[in-house]
């Protein structure tokens, strides 16, 4: 058992600027993610008290700089376990083990306090949905992610800026309150808050289920570059061309488990009109 | 009487309960890093009859606050938790959960019955709230711990104009330059979005979303480490409401203030709050992250309130 | 002031110089008490004792029924008859005119009833009684100045309730009255208060300074002679002891002002630096001007003065 973070701070600007380093500085042997044992039922006291299986034992490893793609049909477990992993799930057993600058950190046994604190300064969860007051502006938004990662003000308006621009949103849209935005728009101020100043993992998912052909395309070329910055991504597509274009891996799920996991290549040849 | 109970706060605590020579306040040298900046520790409030055999018939099993001979409400028993520096603890249930005697207990509106809250002080000291004198929490309330009321009467005087309301707490904290008072109160309406040529208005002639901007002027003028917030848009229109909660969560991330935010309605949980904990006929059932008790709530009344407010 | 005890006591009773004759025996005795017996007198004595010894702070003690009206001066009236003795000489005015009527009343009351011996003159005075104004003449500190006062509660506009206000004065805690003037100033661009304006003593309890007008406000502080404030009807005495600091409430940057008309002077002494009213121009006689100085015993000394001169 890696014994848990102890004395972790409310993240100021300093702790979260010293918090981000270097992912490639970091210990490439030492896997970023590491999730054992992980199983996930559910109890509905108000229906019948009926148990719901999640997951069914889950064994996974993510890597600084590898995009890992979980596939299989809706009701696998693909969602459940990112959320088990971001803890908005709470696992029913094994462990979820994150490398962090004080050595790994055991998240299922985390209280609670703590596990807010490294939320969004270790790793990250990107949904398919723009979760922010409807009043701000995009620019405003993504920003602001990246002073709470540590940026500090010009240049997270700039890196902001930046990304929002390779999404292709229209600069006109910058301002107006993100409530009045298009699906797809807000989805790309989500994927540009989601990643901004990423930290060492981020879960996705299904973060461009909103977007037009055009639109996904950069989309799709922020997320591969994350790898190439040596982020660990852990990700949810709906499609099989994304997971062809991104995956360094592909894990395949059914019914809570692992059914194979290999090269995209190899995966998805068998689950053409499968994984959809 | 005080019930004192020594338990230990699990998030790694390591404060020692040594008394100074001024034996009436409980003082605590704990180091500040990384404690928090409020921790409630089995905090309990009977009204009426002081009678603690009440506890024992009373909570989510008996299903009712009131004890079984009807003179005492146990309106909240055996409540614990956390809020560390810049973070915002929800606290959610219906009426008679005992959500607003917490933070009415906290506050010092009315006295306890056992329990301890210690805060931490600007000088980095703790204290507990519950061993200090009336006139010495008032004081605190100056600039150390605000409260936005539901009612916005509760908490503003209606027939002083919206400067007025804030230059009381400026006035309160030491300030004697006019010049000085008004451009900070202009600056703070500004922010929380009260239009400025109405700051010489009688609050009288707001309405209920202007009021509570007011409120929320007036609660941080001296820039109080932590701010209580009772059902804050509670009673307002919807598009009203929005706006008021939109500046709140703003103004919380922006000014870093420790928050508890009191409230039956989950979109106001779930917008401004990390963490919360749900309370039924005084009691504490469940606590946890805010998305992980919407999303997976484990208690079958947090399963129950969830499912209605999704419906 | 009033003989001691002792003599008082050998001439009620008769007995030998040092004979212990009892409190109880001077209260029995048949002689006319006046409007204020000596257990009245005690009490009112002692209520000035933690007054003085606790600047600004408003003392309660049991009003008695008085020949005035409540409202009239009863509690000046009571003070004074508590400290004057056969020594002492008596100036009253009203609004700063020893004519007045109430303050004519008021001193043949005092006068007929303790055999202290009256004046008009500030100078030979021992105490002076008053309603609304503080004497030109600078007083010494052998002097005492003892003045009526109608509503004693300075924060008496911003709350009613007893207790409130008595937890606001034990916490200091006088944020309702500095918003009062907060208002006051975004109100009217001024603070308009003019009389009883809010003065801090001695750096801790806010008083209200009765009806004087702010022309005299600056006269309390660091005054070398005691001011005893008597409220009747509210039933509250109050102090200022010499060489107490006297701050009217004002912000820092609005500075205290005291009336002023420029160019007025009096039309009998030619006064300009001193507190003058305004008389309507028919009924005075007067051939230039339309003001005169409030305090009459003053302008009628500098009147005598010039021609003597």
């Amino acid at each position: 058992m890696t014994p848990p973070l102890t004395d972790v701070e409310t993240p100021t600007q300093a702790t979260v600027a010293t918090a981000i380093t270097e992912h490639s500085e970091r210990d490439e042997n030492v896997p970023v993610l590491s999730v054992r044992g992980l199983h996930k039922h559910f109890v509905l006291h108000n229906v019948d008290g009926r148990r719901v299986e999640g997951l069914n034992g889950i064994d996974l490893d993510v890597r600084a700089g590898e995009h890992i793609a979980l596939a299989g049909s809706s009701g696998a477990g693909k969602s459940t376990l990112l959320k088990c992993i971001y803890r908005t799930y709470l696992p029913s057993a094994g462990t979820v083990t994150l490398r962090s600058p004080n050595g790994p950190v055991e998240l299922t046994g985390l209280a609670d306090a703590k596990l807010a604190a490294i939320r969004g300064r270790e790793f990250g969860y990107v949904s398919q949905f723009l979760r922010a007051e409807p009043r701000r502006g995009a620019l405003d938004i993504v920003a602001r992610a990246g002073i709470a990662r540590g940026m500090d003000r010009e240049t997270a308006i700039e890196a902001a800026a930046v990304a929002l621009r390779r999404l292709h949103l229209d600069e006109s849209l910058w301002d107006v309150f993100a409530s009045v935005l298009s699906g797809g728009e807000k989805q790309r101020v989500n994927l540009a808050a989601g990643t901004i100043s990423p930290p060492q993992l981020l879960l996705l998912d299904e973060p461009v289920s909103a977007l037009d052909p055009a639109n996904r395309e950069a989309a799709l070329a922020l997320i591969a570059d994350l790898t190439a910055t040596g982020v660990a991504v852990l990700a949810v597509f709906h499609d099989l061309d994304a997971m062809d274009r991104l995956a360094s891996r592909v894990v395949v799920m059914r019914s809570g488990r692992i059914i194979e996991s290999g090269p995209p290549d190899q995966v998805l040849h068998h689950l053409e009109g499968v994984a959809r | 009487m005080t019930v004192y109970d020594t338990a230990r706060d699990t998030a790694g605590d390591t404060s020692s309960d040594t008394r100074l020579e001024d034996a009436t306040i409980a003082y605590s040298k704990a180091p500040s890093a990384g404690q928090p900046v409020l921790r409630v520790e089995r905090l309990g409030k009977i009204f009426g009859d002081q009678n603690l055999a009440a506890v024992a018939h009373t909570g989510p099993n008996a299903g009712t606050e009131k004890s079984p001979d009807g003179n005492s409400v146990v309106a909240a028993w055996d409540v614990s938790f956390n809020v560390a520096a810049g973070e915002a603890f929800g606290v959610i249930g219906e009426s008679g959960s005992g959500k607003s005697t917490v933070m009415r207990a906290i506050a010092g509106d009315h006295s306890s019955t056992a329990g301890s809250v210690w805060m931490q002080r600007r000088d980095g000291s703790t204290v507990d709230l519950l061993t200090m004198t009336a006139s010495e929490r008032r004081a605190l309330r100056v600039d150390e711990l605000s409260v936005v009321y539901q009612d916005a009467a509760e908490g503003l005087d209606l027939g002083v104009t919206a400067g007025g309301n804030v230059a009381d707490r400026l006035t309160a904290a030491g300030w004697r330059n006019f010049g000085q008072i008004r451009e900070r109160a202009a600056e703070l309406l500004g922010r929380t979005e009260v239009p400025l040529e109405r700051m010489d208005d009688l609050v009288r002639t707001f309405s209920g979303g202007m009021r509570q901007r007011v409120q929320l002027a007036r609660a941080l003028a001296n820039r109080p480490p932590i701010v209580l917030l009772d059902e804050p848009t509670t009673g307002l229109d919807a598009s009203v409401a929005a706006g008021v909660l939109d500046l709140i969560r703003s103004l919380l991330e922006e000014l870093g203030i420790a928050a508890v935010v009191v409230s039956h309605d989950f979109a106001v949980i779930e917008m401004l709050t990390t963490r919360c904990m749900v309370m039924q006929h005084g009691r504490v059932v469940e606590q946890g992250l805010t998305d992980q008790l919407f999303e997976d709530p484990q208690a079958p009344y947090t399963q129950r309130l969830v499912a209605a407010a999704r419906a | 002031m009033s003989a001691t005890l002792a003599e008082t006591l050998d001439a009620v009773v008769g007995a030998e110089p040092g004979g212990a004759a009892t409190l109880a025996d001077l209260v029995t005795e048949p002689v006319d008490p006046g409007i204020l017996d000596e257990h009245a007198k005690r009490e009112v004595r002692r209520a000035i004792l933690t007054a003085v010894c606790v600047p600004g702070y408003q003392v309660p003690f049991g009003s008695r029924e008085m020949p005035v009206a409540r409202g009239w001066g009863s509690g000046g009236l009571q003070i004074t008859l508590a400290i004057v003795g056969v020594d002492d000489v008596v100036k009253v005015i009203d609004q700063g005119d020893d004519e007045g009527v109430n303050a004519v009343n008021l001193r043949r009351l005092v006068i007929n009833t303790t055999g202290a011996v009256e004046t008009t003159e500030v100078d030979e005075a021992t105490v002076i009684q008053t309603r609304h104004r503080i004497p030109e003449d600078p007083l010494s500190p052998d002097q005492t100045l003892v003045l009526q006062v109608p509503v004693p509660e300075p924060l008496r506009g911003v709350e009613r309730n007893m207790a409130t206000l008595a937890q606001m004065h034990a916490e200091a805690d006088y944020a309702r009255m500095w918003v009062s003037l907060y208002e006051d100033k975004v109100r009217n661009g001024v603070i308009t208060k003019s009389t009883g304006y809010p003065c801090l003593v001695g750096g801790r309890y806010v008083i209200a300074t009765t009806p004087i007008p702010r022309w005299d406000i600056p006269r309390l502080h660091q005054a070398p002679f005691l001011s005893l404030f008597g409220a009747g009807r509210e039933r509250k005495i109050y102090a200022i002891p010499p060489d107490t600091d006297v701050e009217p409430l004002t912000f820092d940057d609005v500075p205290f002002e005291v009336e002023r008309t420029p160019g007025a002077s009096c039309s009998l002494c030619r006064a300009s630096e001193a507190y003058l009213v305004e008389i309507p121009p028919s009924s005075f006689g007067a051939a230039d001007g339309r003001w005169i100085c409030s305090d009459t015993a003053w302008c009628r000394r500098r009147r005598s003065e010039d021609n003597l001169s």
